[in-house]
């Protein structure tokens, strides 16, 4: 209590943004208990009938399912991956720039585009990979034929992937820079009198260094296992390439604003939670476990 | 410890804060409930009134959401948002009905907008309904009756419309002898499907205007290849088609007709036809799909459809005809209109002719729906004067009148496609068609016609009056033509439409009747699996990809869907 009392305004801070949770994060969960009903909207949650797992055997045995789970799996661990190894060589590599105005250059040009909505550069990337896009551009003056690559279930998964990666890694590489910038620069004072080049340095400072960094973002980002990244899907996909690139959120998506299955979308929403929790459990536990390192 | 402790003083807080929360909404609820009883008090106190335009003595508030697109007309003041139309104030004058919008947004993003205000329960006085939402708000008793209100307030005028067809579409949107909603429904055979083709490349190939599908085939193919618009550049595709296969335009449905084949009305709706066995069959399985799908196959191969069609939807495609990019769409009768005026002022060479779908020995017939209903005007139970929706209709219809001309400008701020509810005369079109024609032929420089369907015919009599003069002093060469062209000439849209409904060149679609549970269950995934299956084909995967369609759509749904409707038609078809 005599903590609280002297803390005070940095708990009374913390207040707007505990209300925001509350209200944003946990009231609407009061809202799955759509998921075991057979949901009419006008009726409301306490008039629906209950029709206690249903929901769930209905998506279960929807003969997309599993095809939409597969897909969301393949493409979402590819993005979880490379969000880490990406940001991570570009951040070591911005670590050894030595002219400053260079190198905030490049971390500027590599962090702009994610600030950028699906909504606008969705539309750049189909037109890049159009059949008379720049890609091809450079695909036909190699010599091949020209590839149709939003209409290939081999090349989108890919374009998915990696244009979300481009989009993304600046984030993670602004914070694993910041993390290097905090080990202590006696470590690399001692390593040079101990006769350590730069590449030793890096394995054996730089990466131990951040180790928890790079822990901490991938355990965060276990959580979204199963979020395989629905405004881009939605905004890039047809219907060619279903196969490979509808996932659980697509899916959930024509389910309840199309086909009006609160209930049933309910349901997968659940599921792609408890799946994320166990997740996110599993792994901070070991990272606790092995690493001994906690967030908490 | 130290940390658990400010654990526990964080939650402590935030439930405190939530209890807090809690209690001043409750507070504001109960507070708001209480001004709006008294004032609902007072409306259901009005005098009776009378007549269908008789004005209310006491302001009565009415409320609607609504989805809107762009004014048409250029002359709209700028910055005019759906609130202040003119329209609003003109009621408020005439019959004393304010209209309060809970909210207003891009047509595009209205269903998903009214989905979530369904929802939420959060619903307005007067409903305008798609098919689907009417039966679902019907079934949960959403809906009120307004069978006593229309036999009271109705116009005549309004009756009139509704009993063009002999009170078919009425009756479709009762139950019980209870009426729960007014259909804005239209002549069905505005649906159908006409070729429409660039006679001037056809000229410039020497080709005859195609007949059969063979024909078209060899016209589509000249189309890509011999440089129909000489320019001296391969830059032209046969076909227009944009990504969903089954639309509103730009699609194939019309296509299929041709090999008496019929899969869709459009928007994604399986079409049922009658077998010979006198059961409603679904069309989209049918083996002569197969013919239909090996040429589209075919056609990707040669060519004639765009590479990348399967990434384009409508805007593109529009891009692609307005550019003279390609010669041939199957399409509705308005296509002069919109988008083949934009063409035509591009390219003052382009000539666009309709003419009657090819099909496999000659021309061929075209799918018609039985009920042409986009919207259905309904009215919430909770509603105080369910009666003042009638009237709204009642004074929209009148606001055709030849008295009205003179304040109904749109740089007034009147747009008629922002208010609702909005019913047309069902035979609209045809009226023009007659009425126009019969002007002209009589040399006539005005319009003497003199009823409510006045200021429609006579914006039409003005786009031929400056089309036939040369004049685009009010609007481009193109907007003039395509006025004509859809509505007025011979061969135009609805002139080749009305040879075809007299020819009986056409294959009725049966089913109308609210989507089946099953439909409702299962469509989306049905759909999606057509989508992709005929994509694919088209695209070039072997053909046989069709039967297995067929097998997953029976057993995926599609078997109970057809006993369903088939169910219908047996026991509630308006035969």
């Amino acid at each position: 209590m005599k903590l609280l009392r002297k803390e005070y305004p940095l708990h009374l801070m913390l207040v707007p943004g505990v209300i925001l949770t509350l209200i944003y994060a946990y009231g609407p969960m009061a809202g799955l208990v759509m998921a075991f009903q057979q949901f009419e909207p006008l009726s409301g949650f306490f008039k629906s009938e209950w029709v206690g797992f249903d929901n769930f055997t209905y998506v279960f045995n929807l003969p997309d399912f599993n095809q939409v789970l597969w897909n969301t799996i393949v493409i979402s661990l590819f993005k979880m991956v490379l969000f880490l190894v990406v940001p991570l060589i570009l951040a070591l590599l911005l670590n050894e720039v030595t002219r400053r105005w260079f190198s905030r250059f490049i971390q500027s040009a590599i962090f702009l585009p994610f600030f950028l909505s699906w909504t606008v550069l969705g539309g750049v990337i189909i037109e890049l990979f159009s059949l008379d896009g720049p890609v091809n551009g450079i695909v036909k003056s190699l010599g091949s034929e020209p590839i149709m690559f939003m209409l290939n279930n081999d090349w989108f998964r890919g374009i998915i992937i990696g244009s979300d990666v481009w989009k993304g890694m600046g984030y993670n590489m602004i914070v694993m820079l910041a993390a290097i910038t905090g080990i202590n620069a006696t470590l690399y004072e001692a390593a040079e009198v101990d006769g350590a080049g730069k590449w030793k340095q890096m394995i054996h400072i730089t990466l131990p260094g951040i180790a928890p960094i790079i822990i901490l973002l991938g355990v965060l980002s276990l959580g979204n296992v199963l979020n395989a990244g629905f405004e881009q899907i939605l905004i890039m996909y047809n219907p060619t390439v279903y196969e490979g690139a509808d996932v659980i959120d697509t899916f959930v998506y024509r389910l309840g604003m199309f086909s009006q299955q609160f209930g049933p979308a309910a349901a997968v929403g659940l599921f792609k939670s408890v799946i994320s929790l166990g997740l996110v459990s599993i792994t901070y536990y070991a990272a606790y476990k092995y690493n001994n390192y906690r967030i908490f | 410890m130290k940390s658990s402790k400010t654990l526990k003083t964080i939650l402590l807080l935030s439930m405190v804060m939530a209890a807090f929360t809690a209690c001043s909404s409750k507070g504001s609820d109960s507070a708001s409930t209480g001004t709006t009883t008294p004032s609902g008090e007072t409306k259901t106190e009005t005098a009776a009134p009378e007549g269908p335009l008789t004005k209310y003595a006491e302001p009565v508030e009415v409320t609607e959401v609504m989805g809107f697109r762009p004014a048409e007309d250029p002359r709209t003041p700028k910055g005019l948002t759906p609130d202040k139309n003119a329209y609003l104030q003109q009621l408020k004058d005439t019959l004393n009905i304010d209209v309060k919008y809970k909210w207003t947004v891009p047509s595009d993003q209205y269903e998903q907008k009214f989905a979530l205000a369904m929802a939420s329960g959060d619903l307005p006085d007067i409903l305008e309904l798609g098919q689907k939402d009417f039966e679902k708000l019907r079934k949960q008793d959403m809906l009120a009756d307004l069978s006593e209100a229309y036999e009271k307030y109705a116009s005549p005028e309004l009756k009139k419309y509704m009993e063009s067809d002999g009170g078919f579409s009425m009756k479709v949107f009762s139950k019980d002898g209870k009426q729960y909603g007014i259909p804005s429904f239209e002549d069905p055979f505005l649906s159908t499907q006409l070729l429409w083709i660039r006679k001037d490349w056809l000229d410039n190939l020497k080709l005859q205007p195609p007949t059969t599908m063979e024909e078209l085939d060899k016209v589509a193919e000249a189309f890509v290849k011999n440089d129909p618009d000489q320019n001296g550049k391969a830059d032209t595709y046969g076909v227009a088609l944009q990504k969903t296969l089954f639309f509103w335009g730009f699609d194939v449905r019309g296509f299929f007709n041709g090999f008496n084949a019929y899969p869709s009305v459009g928007d994604a709706q399986t079409a049922w036809i009658k077998g010979n066995d006198g059961k409603l069959v679904p069309g989209l399985i049918q083996p002569e799909m197969k013919q239909g799908l090996s040429m589209l196959q075919s056609w990707y191969q040669r060519g004639i459809l765009n590479k990348e069609f399967a990434l384009k939807d409508e805007n593109k495609v529009v891009e692609d005809i307005t550019a003279g990019k390609v010669g041939i769409s199957y399409g509705e009768w308005w296509y002069p209109a919109w988008p083949l005026n934009l063409n035509v002022d591009k390219d003052p060479k382009a000539n666009w002719i309709a003419i009657q779908i090819p099909s496999l020995s000659g021309p061929g017939k075209s799918l018609v729906p039985k009920l042409r209903s986009g919207r259905i005007y309904a009215v919430n139970k909770n509603m105080k004067n369910p009666e003042a929706a009638i009237k709204m209709m009642n004074f929209y219809i009148e606001m055709g009148k030849k008295k009205y001309t003179e304040i109904l400008k749109p740089e007034k701020g009147f747009v008629y496609n922002w208010f609702n509810p909005r019913i047309y005369n069902p035979a609209q079109i045809d009226t023009i068609y007659t009425e126009v024609n019969k002007a002209l032929a009589a040399n006539q420089t005005e319009i003497t016609l003199d009823d409510e369907n006045y200021i429609a015919v006579k914006d039409v009599f003005n786009y031929v009056k400056d089309y036939q003069s040369g004049s685009t002093k009010i609007a481009s060469k193109g907007t003039n033509w395509g006025g004509y062209f859809s509505r007025v000439a011979e061969n135009g849209g609805w002139g080749l439409t009305r040879q075809i409904k007299e020819k009986q060149a056409f294959v009725s679609n049966e089913f109308y009747g609210i989507p089946t549970s099953t439909q409702v269950e299962k469509g989306s995934q049905l759909d999606k699996l057509m989508q992709e299956t005929f994509t694919k084909i088209i695209l070039g995967a072997p053909i046989d990809e069709f039967d297995k369609f067929v097998t997953s759509w029976k057993t995926l749904g599609g078997d109970k869907i057809t006993e369903e409707v088939n169910a219908w038609y047996n026991e509630q078809a308006v035969k």
